[in-house]
């Protein structure tokens, strides 16, 4: 088959490069398009382009910027001679994601990719319309070789005070056309020139490799250990948050997010700093751990409760695979110079950052055992994901992706784990679960009013002991503190000074110290002599007599009347309804004014409403082989029937002798392929009030959704919308 | 995971299993930089702060040695963020170095500009330093070495100092061992301050402090200021220099209200060097004007504020600390390190009572309870006099009293806060009460009374809170405090603590008034011996009268 155009180029790869492409390229096949002519607007449109240009790492960019400077159609020994032999591999690469494709007579570039890459790649100005003798250069005066050396290795402009009196080298240059003037203040240097220059090379220097990326070796034992002991550093810290919030619930600002001084409070219960704090929130918060309802108050979500059913390895996973696809930075949360980024907060997405997270984790896969140091993993990030679009924050992502991923125990020490290793190849995470210090079932109660226990607790155990006493340090082990006001907490939560003496006698290995005994019997003893409850009214009466008679009264069962005292008795209707069944019953009551505050004792909330983990924007899931295997057949499946309609659609119209109709990735396709070939076309075009005309045309090119052509029956430039062209036929 | 016996918490704590067989090794490892901070019976915590990685620093230890084994002994795996912490905070000591130039004088020397730079910018240091002399070294004003190295600590960049100390005096000292050892732990704490140049030494009550300072003394051999709490302990640091060196009396001066003696050993009262004369401090110019080679600070947790800011001046002489709590209220631990020196030596009590050192001591609390016109009082007292009002009410007095005539033939010693309610004690029981108007004649001869048996038991006010020593009291009865002093309670407990002859353990009773806050305050100064493993037992005044204790 001929190949004229980029779909031409599509139709006539097989299945292993369709595979190829779509892997490095998802957003083709998502949604899966319906034949190849959609595929390749697609694959041409300029956001798919810069997907697939933000993919290329620093030396595969360079040679598509050379690619860009030749006049198409190109061939590989003359890229190789602008660039470096090395050049071919990248020329391949290139070719398989579709930024190159090989037409019968050399290398072509789909259309729009020069105007994503910019008009002046690699620093290059425009080709010289003029003929040029370039060895003249060579002699030139020492003002002109000045004014070329600030030119050479781009912007090629440059401006002067006035064009029409320019200083003796400029004008030396111009005289020769080695510059060519742009407009009264600005001068350009053509491409010959600048490449000439240049030494026929289109860079200064070549990055074919990447910089060596240095950090400390690390032992894989150690590695390991130090990876678990930081899984179950976040395992507990997620839950001691979701604990810490149940018990209360935070308030969110109005404009969103926590507010600065909950997060502090968070980080000092929690003993890590802000940063840390706004991280973990954020995971409990992308996984739906908790939720924010609708009194702004922030709290688990019912989600929780399954949580802590869940092995420590699928919290894990859990975790982590919503860490690496979000586009949620919580490094933001409190920068010096983005001081109001609230943690929870509308302000933290950022379109790169599951992308440099993907590329952070798998580079610290690629170097097992290092531990890399932050300055040269940056460069080399930078070599891999050259900084073009997006830019911002690049550098600090990185920093804070090494960071989080030591918090998450992807890596320990620094340097990738097994865990992370299994983590990104799928591999078995139940490692973890028995990788993990062996929960303890007891404690050790101490004189001074402390209990330590040596490991990690079991779930039960630490839920309870965190009711009846203060956490004063974390990490392997956990030390609390037991006071009068952490005893009367447990009292509050309905255990009983027995209760909580067992309780601690069953799971101390060393017995009770006696002060621990008294205080806890003192502060039960104390516990409940106020009693306090909700009731709707209550009536009272200094006549007992009168209150016995209320209490038996049969027409009064309806209230429900519990006698408290003597002289006062509670019902369970409100004032005003308790009032009138009195009074129809013949007494004769007066209604008295009620102050007071409800209190209830403090439970362990859940939110009621539904859970709405925050959207993710930006990157797309790159589809497994069997997903990209059905698009390709779909899109195969498309083209067939596709041929057969336009087949019956151009019988239809050469019956009717009407215009040119072509559906709409026809037309684009049709388009691309005609401003590349700079041929007058025959389109159809509907007015604004639906009429379709018949025009002629020169195309130029694609902008912002219309077609800038000649219309050949007015001589002028003019735009035409691209949904209005019927369609298109070449002349 | 190893089976260490340590846990290294991310919040800088060090739980030390001391159940574990290899606790001993492992405390000897780490106490070099690490803080103990409490010791009851079975885990010990240590703490790592930047001040105690220094020191070890300063005592050549270096952040891989630590690193080494914290993951050495460490039952689960250190936090990465501790690993680096510690490198960080040992690579900041040693940067800047206090050094004695011939021509210069005091200089102030670095390895690296940036941190010089940073340093001479900060507000507290500028006004501290002289001339700069190269891109690396800058004078210091002489005066100003304890200012300057205060600051810089707090700026986080410890100066190493190399300046040295004076030699002072030279004058011969020796410790005379004919009837008596110097205990391990005693040359230890010695030696260690001896090799650190300034430090505290921290050692339990009873466990013979004095002897520390007299060893000290004894590697000077030089002229020596010690500083004292009162006249009374003044005179027992001269009976035990007699008798533990070869000082004669005319060697030791003592200068008190009443004496004003210099001699090569001079002692000297808080109480005086602090005494205002027309505004100024009389007598704090005894730091200078004398060629000292040693000064000791007795008792250093009661140093007084303006001996703090004398002390600061005077950092080219050795000085050494002695204490047996170093938990001061008012939050000052910090400035008594960086003023006097590091902690040199720290053991924990129970230890030395393991040894045999120190009298083993079983802390009971007495609840008594209120009668209902006492409670009445004291739920209408006024919030001032409330902790006065439940820590004197006559209920306490019966106890007291059944409790002395229980332990009758022991030495007994009453001690309280307020001086009616011992005025009440004194009378009711017929004994002598000591307080702060006796004559200090009086207080001598009555405290010899009782060392000699003659008297079995006293009422004592808080002047008997410190230095004092009875070596067969074994019975003290606490009837009120200084609300929740943790360090008075330990004090107090230390005025029994000496070894008793016949091996008994000595009972350290403390009368507390049930369900009022006395209770409360009673937690909180029972805090500090609970933390070195003194359990307290708790009892009904009931079990007291029926005699079931």
């Amino acid at each position: 088959m001929e190949i004229r155009s980029f779909s031409d180029y599509l139709r006539s790869v097989d299945d292993a490069a369709f595979l190829n492409l779509f892997s490095s390229r998802p957003d083709l096949v998502i949604p899966v398009p319906p034949d190849i002519a959609s595929l390749a607007v697609r694959a041409c449109s300029p956001p798919s382009l810069a997907r697939a240009i933000d993919s290329l790492n620093k030396w595969q960019f360079q040679v598509l910027e050379a690619a860009c400077v030749l006049n198409e159609p190109f061939t590989a020994k003359r890229l190789i001679a602008i660039t470096d032999k090395a050049a071919d591999g990248a020329l391949t690469h290139l070719i398989s994601i579709g930024l190159v494709y090989p037409s019968e007579d050399g290398m072509r570039l789909p259309t729009p990719l020069r105007d994503v890459l910019g008009s002046e790649p690699a620093g290059l100005g425009p080709e010289s319309l003029a003929k040029l003798t370039l060895t003249e250069l060579e002699n030139a005066p020492t003002d002109a070789k000045k004014v070329l050396e600030r030119l050479i290795w781009g912007p090629p402009r440059g401006s002067v005070g006035d064009i029409k009196n320019p200083g003796s080298g400029v004008a030396w240059l111009l005289e020769r056309k080695f510059l060519v003037p742009l407009d009264q203040r600005t001068v350009i240097l053509p491409r010959e020139v600048g490449l000439f220059l240049r030494g026929g090379k289109t860079h200064r220097e070549s990055f074919t490799n990447p910089p060596e990326l240095i950090g400390v070796k690390r032992e894989i034992r150690q590695i390991n250990l130090a990876a678990i002991a930081n899984i179950s550093t976040v395992l507990r810290w997620i839950e001691e948050l979701l604990n810490f919030w149940a018990e209360e619930p935070a308030d969110a600002l109005r404009a969103g997010g926590l507010g600065v001084r909950d997060l502090k409070i968070l980080a000092t219960h929690l003993g890590v700093d802000e940063a840390c704090a706004a991280f973990i929130t954020e995971l409990a918060y992308l996984t739906s751990l908790i939720s924010i309802d609708a009194n702004d108050r922030i709290m688990p979500s019912n989600k929780f409760d399954v949580w802590l059913m869940q092995t420590p390895a699928d919290r894990w996973q859990v975790l982590t695979s919503a860490w690496l696809t979000t586009s949620r930075v919580s490094g933001l949360v409190g920068r010096a110079d983005t001081r109001n980024v609230a943690a929870l907060g509308p302000e933290l997405d950022r379109v790169n950052a599951a992308r440099v997270r993907a590329l952070t984790l798998s580079i610290l896969n690629e170097n097992p055992e290092l531990a890399p140091n932050i300055k040269s993993f940056i460069e080399f990030l930078t070599w891999r994901a050259p900084v073009r679009r997006n830019s911002l924050l690049q550098d600090e992502l990185a920093t804070w992706t090494l960071r989080e991923a030591e918090w998450l125990g992807l890596t320990g020490q620094g340097a990738f784990s097994k865990y992370g290793i299994d983590f990104l190849s799928g591999g078995d995470l139940n490692l973890i679960n028995s990788d993990l210090p062996k929960t303890v079932d007891h404690i050790l109660i101490q004189s001074d009013n402390t209990a330590i226990a040596p490991g990690p607790l079991e779930h039960e155990i630490s839920q309870q002991l965190a009711i009846m006493a203060e956490i004063e340090s974390r990490g392997g082990a956990t030390v609390y503190r037991f006071s009068e006001a952490t005893i009367r907490r447990a009292l509050d939560h309905g255990k009983t000074g027995d209760e909580i003496r067992a309780f601690l006698l069953k799971t101390s290995k060393t017995p009770m110290p006696q002060p621990l005994d008294y205080l806890i019997s003192d502060v039960a003893k104390k516990h409940g002599k106020l009693r306090i409850g909700n009731t709707a009214s209550f009536i009272r009466c200094e006549d007992t007599s009168l209150i016995t008679q209320i209490m038996n009264d049969k027409k009064l069962e309806v209230l429900s009347l519990r006698r408290i005292a003597p002289e006062v008795v509670i019902c369970e209707r409100e004032a005003t309804d308790a009032m009138r069944i009195l009074r129809d019953a013949g007494y004769l009551p007066a209604a008295e004014s009620q102050h007071g505050m409800l209190l209830s004792g403090p439970q362990s909330k859940r939110a009621q409403t539904k859970p709405r983990p925050p959207r993710i924007i930006g990157e797309i899931e790159t589809p497994d082989e069997d997903q990209l295997n059905s698009a390709i057949r779909a899109i195969r499946t498309g083209e067939k029937s596709r041929h057969k309609q336009t087949h019956l659609r151009q019988i239809a119209s050469e019956a009717l002798g009407a215009l040119p109709r072509n559906s709409a990735n026809e037309t684009m396709d049709l388009i691309n392929r005609f401003i590349q070939e700079e041929k007058s076309l025959s389109i159809g075009y509907a007015d604004n009030n639906g009429a379709v005309t018949h025009r002629i045309i020169d195309p130029i090119r694609v902008s912002a959704g219309a077609l800038i052509a000649r219309d050949h029956a007015t001589g002028e430039v003019q735009s035409f919308r691209i949904p209005r062209i019927t369609g298109v036929a070449p002349l | 995971m190893t089976d260490g016996p340590l846990i290294v918490q991310s919040d800088k704590t060090l739980l030390l299993d001391i159940d574990h067989p290899l606790s001993t090794e492992c405390r000897r490892a780490i106490a070099p930089f690490a803080e103990l901070e409490r010791s009851p019976e079975h885990i010990h915590t240590y703490r790592l702060t930047p001040l105690g990685l220094w020191n070890a620093r300063a005592a050549g230890h270096d952040a891989e040695q630590v690193i080494d084994t914290l993951i050495k002994y460490s039952r689960y795996s250190v936090p990465h963020s501790i690993l680096i912490d510690v490198a960080e905070t040992m690579s900041r000591y040693g940067r800047l170095r206090l050094e004695a130039d011939p021509v210069h004088g005091l200089i102030l020397v670095t390895t690296d500009t940036a941190v010089l730079e940073e340093v001479i910018r900060a507000r507290k240091i500028a006004p501290l330093l002289g001339a700069r002399i190269d891109a690396e070294t800058i004078a210091v004003l002489p005066s100003q070495r304890g200012h300057i190295k205060q600051s810089l600590l707090r700026l986080g960049w410890p100066a190493e100092d190399f300046a040295g100390y004076v030699d002072g005096q030279a004058h011969p000292i020796e410790l005379v061992q004919k009837d008596w050892q110097i205990r391990p732990y005693q040359e230890l704490a010695a030696e260690g301050f001896w090799h650190g140049g300034s430090g505290v030494v921290v050692l339990p009550c009873g466990a013979g402090k004095t002897i520390v300072g007299a060893a000290a003394m004894a590697h000077a051999k030089a002229t020596t200021l010690i500083l004292v709490t009162n006249t009374i302990a003044a005179r027992q640091w001269r009976e035990e220099l007699l008798k533990r060196t070869t000082l004669n009396e005319d060697e030791i001066g003592e200068y008190s209200g009443a004496k004003k003696e210099i001699r090569p050993v001079t002692i000297a009262t808080y109480q005086v060097m602090t005494k205002k004369k027309n505004g100024v401090y009389a007598h704090l110019d005894l730091f200078d004007t004398h060629d000292w080679g040693l000064i000791i600070y007795d008792e250093v947790h009661l140093l007084p504020a303006p001996i703090f800011r004398f002390t600061a001046d005077i950092q080219s002489r050795r000085r050494l600390g002695l204490t047996a709590t170093l938990v001061r209220e008012d939050g000052m631990e910090g400035e008594v390190f960086s003023l006097i020196g590091p902690k040199r030596y720290d053991v924990p009590w129970k230890e030395i009572e393991a040894q045999g050192y120190i009298a083993p001591a079983e802390c009971i609390e007495v609840r008594v309870n209120l009668t209902e016109g006492e409670r009445l009082l004291y739920a209408t007292a006024e919030p001032e006099n409330r902790y006065r009002t439940c820590a004197t009410t006559r209920t306490k007095r019966n106890v007291v009293e059944t409790l002395v005539k229980k332990h009758a033939g022991e030495q007994i010693l009453v001690i309280g806060q307020y001086i009616t309610q011992l005025d009440e004690l004194a009378e009711v029981l017929g004994v002598p009460l000591i307080k702060g108007d006796t004559p200090i004649k009086e207080r001598e001869i009555l405290f010899n009374k009782f060392r000699t048996g003659e008297i079995t038991c006293l009422v004592v006010s808080k002047v008997a809170n410190f230095s004092i020593d009875l070596p067969d009291a074994t019975i003290a009865i606490q009837v009120s405090g200084a609300f929740g002093s943790r360090q008075e309670e330990a004090q107090r407990l230390g005025r029994i603590l000496r070894p008793k002859s016949d091996g008994r353990s000595a009972k350290f009773y403390s009368v507390i008034s049930r369900d009022t806050i006395d209770q409360d305050f009673a937690q909180n100064r029972q805090r500090f011996l609970a933390e070195q493993g003194y359990s307290y037992k708790i009892i009904d005044a009931d079990d007291v009268y029926l005699d079931k204790i």
